[in-house]
């Protein structure tokens, strides 16, 4: 499924998915897991391992796969939401207190509170994808309300082309009896901006009759209650996912590159800020009534456990190798003293700056000079690394990264920087 | 090779999108937004400082401001500019459009003229010209080609002053203006 903005809801995210659980476990099985969860920035700290389980995971076959039809991969699209759930400390907290203690919890459980934790997250940040895509306001519960709808339209679609040995089930949908003859609707069903709302109705209806579970706008669930028996707002759903779909479909692929990578509106949204401080608008603010998304019931179910996990990828686990000598000088003769991050930066160590960009632009990025990047990896040297280099500890390394964050955050908000 | 200014592009991107907000929502509606962004209505205190305390509004306002580029660009067909009455006399060093998009620079250096056009980063339509590689010129009022080629990261382009006379002569003598236009056809 496809919808303006999103880029976790087609099938490549059981991949991504999966990637996730399996460093995760690869980062837990190399550390005492209570001990990791009880610091301080535990978040921190396991968002910097995996990040580094997953780059040095990311030449396997799984984690290069398609993700999405938007040409993300699955690595990519991971290491996306592990920096998501670094700045959302409330997810984390929430898979820290869902963990049983020690004893009571073996590798298939840590795997599921994991799993659990991400795709709760995956629809978070779809929820604002689309916002930000299209301006309408959506909760991560209407986005898994898409979901189901969605699911519910390919299984119909099922039945209605098996009709035949399904012809009681596809009677009940359509709510006549069939005659032996193929039904029209059958015939005419292309798309999912052509399935009727009242034959999703019907199908979750009878859902239970035929296969022994109920359907889920039939449960005693309160997560689709908005739904239920609400045929104008599945029919509204229903056509706007059919409707992006073709849309996205036959979208020029160049124009959406183009959306993600210029960053000139920035001088745009300075302006905006300037214009106001120097002659604002007297008021009253127009400022959007927050709206109680119906949809938006906190009765989350857990997501489905994992199927059965294939077989475990070989981990190409970088080593961590010592720093090359002249790294220091190398490194520090390689960045443009004028430049605005430099000279923002200018009283903290190389290590402080690399481990800043490395924490908001990850630990490859095409803008980087090669002196900076460790030949081992070819990417920026790890946390332990920088650490080492300035024979700080990690947790003091992290402290002073944030803190120059916070400057820049603070610099950058505030509006145009000469 | 030095950093480049693409390191400070992207951080500064990342800086004012990546932060999250619990319970975040879009504060400010896209009429809201449109009117600041084009300069009719600009915000209000109150406004301003839910659009600073919302990446999510931040990034809504980045999607509008990327799509009114996008359009600024593709109906761009051309900025036109003149001598005015000022230049004349002391010798021309600088000549702009009259949308303030682009600029021509004349130096002399060791007795070789040269002529540069330079492409201002506040154009909307600056960001898809220097990634296009589009193909541009710039012709006197005559239609003679003073300048063609394509723009480099510094969205500037450099050529030999192809004319005999000096470029106040010159542009006095073909009614005093100048145009810069995308070049048509096939672009690569």
């Amino acid at each position: 499924m496809r919808l303006p903005g999103t880029r976790y809801q087609e099938p490549g995210w059981e991949q991504v998915r999966k990637l996730l659980g399996q460093c995760s476990l690869d980062v837990f099985s190399r550390c005492d897991v209570d001990a990791l969860l009880a610091q301080g920035d535990a978040l921190g700290v396991y968002v910097e391992r995996l990040a580094e389980s997953l780059h040095a995971a990311s030449r396997s076959a799984r984690a290069q796969a398609a993700g999405n039809s938007y040409g993300d991969s699955v690595v990519e699209l991971a290491l996306l939401l592990v920096y998501e759930l670094a700045a959302r400390p409330g997810d984390f907290d929430a898979f820290r207190t869902a963990l049983p203690p020690a004893h009571a919890r073996g590798e298939a459980l840590l795997r599921k509170k994991v799993n659990d934790m991400f795709a709760l997250l995956r629809d978070k940040v779809d929820a604002d994808n689309y916002q930000a895509a299209c301006g309408r306001p959506c909760s991560p519960n209407r986005i898994y309300a898409y979901r189901m709808l969605d699911t519910a339209y390919g299984e119909l679609a099922r039945l209605f082309a098996g009709w035949r040995e399904h012809h009681a089930q596809v009677g009940a949908i359509l709510g006549r009896g069939l005659d032996g003859a193929l039904p029209i609707e059958v015939r005419q069903l292309t798309s999912i901006a052509g399935c009727r709302p009242e034959w999703i109705l019907r199908w979750s209806e009878t859902l239970e009759r035929f296969t022994g579970s109920p359907g889920p706008l039939h449960t005693r669930s309160k997560r689709f209650d908005s739904l239920k028996g609400n045929a104008g707002k599945i029919g509204e759903m229903l056509l706007e996912i059919g409707e992006y779909e073709a849309l996205s479909a036959n979208r020029d692929r160049d124009w959406l590159q183009d959306l993600d990578t210029s960053a000139a509106w920035i001088e745009d949204y300075w302006r905006v800020l300037d214009e106001s401080h120097a002659a604002a608008t007297p008021g009253p603010d127009l400022i959007l009534e927050a709206l109680q998304d119906e949809r938006d019931v906190l009765d989350v179910p857990a997501p489905a456990a994992a199927a059965g996990e294939d077989d475990p990828v070989a981990m190409l686990r970088a080593e961590s190798v010592s720093l090359p000598p002249g790294f220091v000088l190398a490194a520090g003769a390689a960045q443009d003293p004028a430049s605005w991050s430099a000279r923002m930066l200018a009283g903290d160590t190389l290590a402080v700056r690399l481990a800043v960009y490395a924490r908001l632009l990850g630990l490859d990025d095409d803008s980087y000079p090669d002196a900076w990047r460790d030949p081992a990896t070819g990417q920026l040297p790890t946390m332990a690394q920088l650490a080492a280099l300035d024979a700080v500890s990690l947790p003091t390394l992290r402290k002073r990264r944030d803190a120059a964050i916070a400057r820049l955050q603070d610099a950058t908000s505030k509006g145009r920087i000469t | 090779m030095k950093t480049s200014s693409d390191i400070d592009r992207k951080l500064r991107e990342r800086l004012l999108l990546a932060p999250r907000v619990e319970g975040d929502r879009l504060m400010l509606g896209d009429a809201v937004l449109l009117a600041a962004l084009d300069g009719s209505r600009a915000l209000t205190a109150g406004e301003r400082a839910a659009l600073q305390g919302s990446p999510l509004t931040t990034r809504r306002l980045r999607t509008l401001a990327i799509e009114r580029r996008v359009a600024a660009n593709d109906a761009w067909q051309g900025s036109h500019g003149m001598l005015r009455a000022a230049d004349s006399g002391a010798a021309l060093t600088r000549l702009a459009t009259d949308d303030g998009f682009w600029r021509l620079h004349f130096v002399d250096s060791g007795g070789a003229r040269r002529v540069i056009l330079q492409l201002m980063p506040e154009a909307p339509f600056a960001a898809r010209l220097l990634r296009g590689g589009t193909l541009l010129r710039v012709l006197d009022g005559a239609g003679a080609e003073v300048l063609a080629g394509r723009l480099d990261l510094d969205g500037e382009c450099e050529c030999a002053w192809p004319f005999a006379d000096d470029p106040a002569a010159h542009f006095q003598q073909r009614g005093a203006v100048f145009c810069v236009q995308p070049q048509p056809g096939p672009q690569p």
